[in-house]
């Protein structure tokens, strides 16, 4: 099989211009796209970048864009691009800084953001030698957040961190996640306070499009829920939490349903300019994306007083 | 140049095990990797960890499963000395946060695989490997250890006869440096991608066994490779956990099930299949009988990643299958704490030949021997490094390195590449020293091995540009496979006889006149030179 390829180039350095070149390729017929590419560096062009390591879908190296959609390019088959003609569009994933070609800056987009998050287990008992028992359902929600290959394909999905890089991501959120109901960690609570500082677990809009983008169903925004909800069980919050959950309350109280442009500014506060100006960004892509209507101008879902009448009596109850 | 007591080479399992060993007997440390750790070979260890802690299990009855599986070259000493620390050094993940699967009780669920004699594989789903990987990876990161990921080690630095560091490029930065060390401890695990297909990473090349070799240190047991025996060989070879045998998954010849496999080694189970195969039967992996939910549930990523890549359904097809080149069982040779016959050399993991496998790996030790030998490499360095002198790295022998980096690249018009001599060499060692070998091929594949490396020698890397230059890598990684290549045909020839993972069709049966002895094969003058090591009883 022939196949055409129009690769992403950059060469390292911020001022470099991004560019592309173009390889025809000739591939066995269950050739993948990083077979593609192998053969590309070994016999036309031994200066382009790209990553893989694993070979098999298990290590998340050689995540990229294949005519737009991501993959592994170790998994994806070029076959049925090939059929479709034309050129395959090889890119790296949005949303991060780039080395070079192919190569995404794993450095700052993962590696230093999942550091940042206390990532490890701080063993209540380290030197206890009795096998303990733990109820396998807690420990399959610690096994469904480590099946996590570190893809980054939720980071690139997330409608924050291309506005605000500094946001720690659903990937680094997801891996502090895996701690959260291990009975055998003392650091729950630490880690809890790390993240809910600025650019931590509250930063996050859940607009869904990191559980969207996980290939591996671990729904990293229920996680980001998840740890939100324990943090506010424990007490753990701040002013914007408690902020954030009043909006959101107040919402669904009056049309049934989440305003989430009000919830966003509501949560900075209103009278906090430059927190408000920071959501503009997000706010305008994700109008444009028809991901959110305008603040304050939602719509009544069906069925709104209805719910209204039903947290009234919670809240009657409440008191 | 930068200084430490120990410098760990390579970030999978072992290596990640060594360097936190290290660090708590009070050593400066450092770990450098040509990948991140995270994206090691250790993730695709699929089936389980070995730890004798059924109620039904004990070292002893495990000590003799190891001593089976090894067909008479294993250690005695060696087997008993592991077989009472792996509960330990098992228990000490699950302190540190492994979620193995648990029973309704609450208790370590545990499979049986392979030739195990009880149900002692402690597991998470089908991503044991992985999982481990990550929880050692979190304990590498508590113990405030420095990384050098995407490091690559180009030499060892050796000074009156003691290895007093490493040379290594940064392959983000482009630039050289020296990592000098009071000792240096080598965990790059296997070298099967000599091999094609093979069921490992791209950079399962050998590095550091190439690393030792050059440096006159000798290599052992290097004809013993395992195939495993469940891979479909489409796509980059995809492999099938054996748990799925225990499970009741079946292997079908022209339709029917081959029997007399439950409980098999691996090598016996690869016979089987390599025999139906001669006799022109279709071989293939009947999951259906688990049922679809099981099946899902027990091997999700078994299943998601043999409809994406293979196309197949797992639940409803069956799966074409045929051995594949695994995982080495020899390499390194050393004592049973990591210590290489080369004063300041350590090794552990699978890179390492310390007797416990003799000639074939019991199903399911791989991340055992990982932790439990990483962990005593790691205390037996920093003790050498407490006892031992500063190191004298010779200055001019990072700028010699250099230089000897430099003298590669070249824009000169050359039409070979280092991918078609890889191609040719992995056909090559899959035909002629695949699970089945014999004199003629195995001495064939030597001379080709050698016009093979009077190709590489003239091979040029031609990228120029010094950051990310993988072009450089490929090439570095292809003169370890040669040389390791060279010394495994040199092995599989000296030793005639049938015994463990290495079978010669011109002499089928085992010879214990002969055979009970290691192969240790050193480099002399820049040619193997095969020897024997007498295997010590206890
Ligand atoms: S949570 Fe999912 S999408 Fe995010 S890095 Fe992990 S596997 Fe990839």
């Amino acid at each position: 099989m022939q196949a055409k390829f129009s690769v992403y180039r950059k060469e390292p350095g911020a001022h470099s211009k991004p560019g592309r070149s173009t390889y025809t390729v000739e591939l066995a017929d269950d050739a993948t796209v990083m077979d593609a590419l192998l053969k590309i560096r070994d016999e036309q062009d031994p200066t382009l970048g790209f990553r893989g390591s694993c070979l098999h879908g298990y290590c998340g190296d050689c995540t990229v864009r294949v005519n737009g959609k991501a993959a592994f390019s170790c998994t994806a088959r070029v076959a049925p691009l090939a059929a479709k003609g034309g050129e395959i569009a090889v890119e790296p994933i949005r949303n991060m800084p780039v080395v070079k070609d192919l190569i995404s800056d794993w450095d700052a987009f993962l590696w230093e953001k999942i550091d940042s998050t206390k990532p490890w287990m701080e063993p209540k008992d380290a030197d206890g030698a009795a096998e303990p028992q733990i109820d396998d359902k807690l420990m399959a929600r610690v096994r469904q957040a480590m099946s996590c290959n570190y893809c980054g394909l939720c980071d690139e999905g997330c409608t924050v961190l291309p506005v605000d890089f500094k946001f720690v991501g659903p990937a680094a959120l997801t891996k502090a996640s895996r701690f959260l109901f291990d009975p055998r960690d003392q650091a729950t609570a630490e880690r809890l306070r790390i993240l809910e500082r600025p650019k931590g677990m509250w930063d996050c809009v859940h607009c869904f499009e990191a559980s969207e983008h996980c290939p591996r169903e671990i729904a990293p925004t229920e996680r980001i829920v998840e740890m939100r909800d324990e943090a506010f069980k424990r007490g753990i919050t701040n002013e914007k939490v408690a902020r954030h959950h009043l909006s959101f309350a107040a919402s669904v109280k009056r049309s049934g349903w989440l305003d989430e442009g009000r919830l966003a500014i509501e949560s900075e506060g209103l009278t906090n300019v430059s927190g408000l100006m920071k959501l503009l960004p997000t706010a305008a892509k994700a109008i444009a994306r028809g991901k959110a209507p305008i603040p304050y101008l939602h719509p009544k879902r069906p069925g709104a007083d209805r719910i209204a009448r039903i947290i009234e009596k919670a809240e009657a109850k409440e008191k | 140049m930068q200084e430490f007591d120990v410098v760990v080479v390579g970030g999978g399992a072992a290596g990640l095990r060594a360097a936190i060993a290290a660090k708590q007997a009070g050593a400066k440390v450092a770990l450098l990797s040509k990948v991140h750790p995270l994206r090691t070979n250790t993730a695709l260890a699929q089936g389980g960890i070995n730890a004798p802690l059924g109620a039904d299990d004990s070292p002893e009855a495990y000590a003799g499963d190891i001593l089976a599986a090894g067909d008479g070259l294993c250690d005695p000493a060696v087997v008993q000395s592991f077989a009472l620390a792996a509960a330990d050094a098992v228990m000490w993940l699950e302190r540190m946060g492994t979620p193995f699967n648990r029973g309704a009780d609450g208790r370590f669920d545990r499979r049986r695989f392979g030739s195990n004699s009880r149900a002692r594989s402690l597991y998470v789903d089908d991503r044991t490997g992985h999982v481990v990987m990550q929880v050692l990876y979190e304990q590498f990161q508590r113990a405030g250890i420095p990384l050098f990921a995407d490091w690559f080690v180009t030499s060892l630095v050796i000074d009156s006869a003691r290895c007093v560091g490493v040379t290594a490029l940064g392959l983000r930065s482009g630039t050289m440096d020296g990592f000098a060390a009071r000792a240096v401890i080598l965990a790059t695990g296997g070298f099967t991608r000599m091999y094609l297909p093979s069921t490992v990473s791209m950079g399962t090349t050998g590095d550091g066994q190439n690393l030792a070799y050059q440096a006159g240190v000798p290599l052992m047991n290097l004809e013993m490779v395992q195939f495993h025996p469940l891979v479909y060989p489409g796509g980059n070879a995809l492999m099938i956990s054996e748990a799925v045998l225990a499970e009741g998954g079946q292997i079908v010849a022209g339709g029917q099930p081959i029997a007399n496999l439950a409980g098999a080694t691996r090598d016996k189970i690869c016979m089987a299949i390599q025999q139906a195969a001669r006799d022109g039967a279709a071989v293939a992996l009947d999951l259906t009988m688990i049922g679809g939910q099981r099946l899902r549930a027990r091997f999700p990523q078994t299943v998601e990643l043999l409809r994406t890549v293979a196309g197949l359904d797992a639940t409803k097809d069956s799966i074409p299958i045929r051995p594949v080149a695994h995982r080495p069982v020899g390499g390194i040779e050393t004592t049973i704490a990591g210590q290489t016959p080369m004063h300041g050399l350590f090794a552990c993991g699978e890179c390492a030949c310390n007797g416990l496998n003799g000639a074939g790996r019991l199903a399911g030790n791989i991340l055992t021997e990982a932790v439990v030998f990483g962990a005593r490499a790691g205390e037996a360095a920093a003790a050498y490094a407490k006892a031992a002198s500063a190191p004298s790295f010779p200055a001019e022998r990072l700028e010699e390195e250099k230089k000897r980096l430099e003298a590669l690249v070249s824009t000169d018009k050359c039409e070979d590449t280092a991918g078609h001599i890889h191609a040719e060499l992995g056909a090559l060692m899959d035909r002629n020293a695949g699970a089945i070998r014999d004199a003629a091929g195995l001495q064939a594949a030597r001379d080709r091995i050698h016009a093979l490396k009077e190709r590489y020698a003239r091979l040029r890397v031609r990228n120029q540009s010094a950051i990310y230059n993988y072009d450089l890598v490929a090439y570095l990684e292809l003169g370890s496979m040669l040389n390791l290549a060279e010394a495994l045909v040199v092995a599989a020839a000296a030793r005639k006889e049938s015994r463990g993972a290495h079978r010669r069709s011109d002499f089928p049966a085992r010879d214990d006149r002969t055979g009970i002895s290691h192969t240790v094969v050193t480099m002399v003058q820049g040619a193997p030179q095969a020897d024997t090591r007498a295997v010590v009883a206890l």
